[in-house]
């Protein structure tokens, strides 16, 4: 099932969270303003991007490493191609994309990742305009707590002086508004740094503390579920 | 002469994620519409009638009590009328575009209304699921930013579906039920 939509509302840093979570692999399709795109994906990683002129053959070309191959691109320059084709584009707004999972081959279990999408992911959200943050970023009194096991993450997203700091003082009790505070940033950089954290799955919403018991009688409720399932 | 208990679901979500049509496809009675034409051109585009204040419609439990659904409006304009409706509830079904994700990020933002006034149970439907462009459950969830810990399902549904509405109905009271005998 292909995952489409528009840049203008669903950018960059989205997709990719999209992507990452799951370590999708298959092709991203972006039809820019100036040309279309076809981003290769394997397990969560960006690993080639190439023009295309016609849109079927990327579909027909399903073999990667033999793809490379006649392309006359080495694994060693792979990455050169993510760098010219996305990482340089990231701030682009005009487009829309469609991600189709699977089908490609790949022969190998190595293609040399020098922007693992981690990184890609936080370059992206550095861009971001004040309307695309506030999306995430609604209210200065959301609350974010650190997840666990995160070191490893955070080591490939290569995170600026600035966003470690917005990291650190995420801690399950400062609100949006504190970490803008007492981080002394400007709040665009504070909230660009929290939307790609919460992107990367390294921080996440508060838990509410305690639901409210429901009121309601079991037997009522009983009688509800019985109605329902007779409908 | 006897009165009726009236117990309340809300069914909240963006601009034509499909309320209205999911609560038409399981009430008893013909659902009672607030609508207007849309203005906004973005709107306009859309759909030609919009919720403004409610939507309900209702299902008979027995000689005393009736299971309200209430579908708020769409628009972030209106949001004055989720706090009223949301008072009282006994649960929340978000409902979402799967097909839209640019509806996603307002999705979050119901969600966070709702869950910060009201802590009562809810669901994400991932709605229109027959559609050929829908969104996994899975991916919405991710759009979504609903971490496991938030305790929310996100669920498969086709608004115009019956046993599809049911399945998100039953799974919500199911979640009240647990939470009542915990």
């Amino acid at each position: 099932m292909a995952l489409t939509g528009d840049l203008k509302t669903f950018n960059f840093v989205d997709i990719l969270q999209i992507i990452a979570k799951d370590r999708k692999s298959g092709i991203l399709l972006v039809e820019w303003a100036d040309i279309t795109v076809a981003y290769y994906v394997k397990d969560g990683q960006i690993i080639f991007a190439r023009p295309v002129d016609r849109v079927f053959r990327v579909y027909a070309e399903r073999d990667f490493d033999l793809l490379i191959e006649k392309l006359r691109i080495s694994k060693d320059n792979l990455s050169k191609t993510v760098e010219r084709f996305l990482v340089d584009r990231l701030n682009l707004k005009d487009g829309v994309f469609s991600f189709t999972p699977g089908f490609v081959k790949y022969a190998s279990n190595n293609y040399g990742i020098v922007f693992p999408i981690e990184k890609i992911i936080m370059m992206a959200s550095r861009g971001l305009l004040q309307e695309e943050v506030e999306r995430k970023i609604s209210d200065e009194m959301l609350i974010f707590e650190p997840a666990e096991n995160i070191q490893d993450i955070i080591k490939r997203a290569e995170l600026t002086p600035e966003e470690q700091k917005v990291l650190s003082l995420v801690n399950g009790e400062r609100t949006v508004f504190d970490i803008r505070k007492d981080s002394g940033l400007d709040n665009l950089t504070v909230d660009r740094a929290l939307y790609g954290l919460l992107a990367l799955g390294v921080i996440k919403r508060k838990k509410k503390e305690k639901k409210q018991k429901p009121s309601i009688a079991l037997d009522l409720l009983m009688k509800i579920i019985e109605r329902i399932k007779e409908l | 002469m006897r009165t009726i208990k009236k117990i309340k679901i809300v069914i909240a979500g963006p601009f034509a994620a499909g309320k209205t049509q999911f609560i038409n496809t399981v009430s008893e009675i013909k659902t009672v519409k607030t609508e207007r034409r849309t203005q906004a051109a973005g709107e306009k585009n859309v759909k030609d009638y919009t919720t403004v204040a409610m939507d309900f419609g209702k299902i008979r439990i027995d000689d005393e009590h009736e299971l309200y659904l209430f579908g708020t409006p769409g628009q972030s304009r209106f949001d004055f009328m989720w706090e009223i409706l949301g008072e009282g509830a006994l649960g929340i079904i978000i409902l979402v575009d799967s097909t839209d994700p640019s509806t996603f990020h307002e999705a979050r933002k119901i969600i966070n209304f709702f869950s910060s006034r009201f802590p009562v149970p809810m669901v994400v439907g991932a709605n229109k699921q027959d559609l050929p462009n829908a969104w996994s459950p899975d991916d919405v969830a991710t759009a979504l930013d609903i971490s496991e810990e938030e305790d929310i399902p996100v669920l498969p549904v086709s608004a115009i579906d019956k046993e599809s509405v049911k399945r998100v109905l039953l799974t919500l009271l199911e979640i009240i039920k647990t939470e009542l005998t915990s």
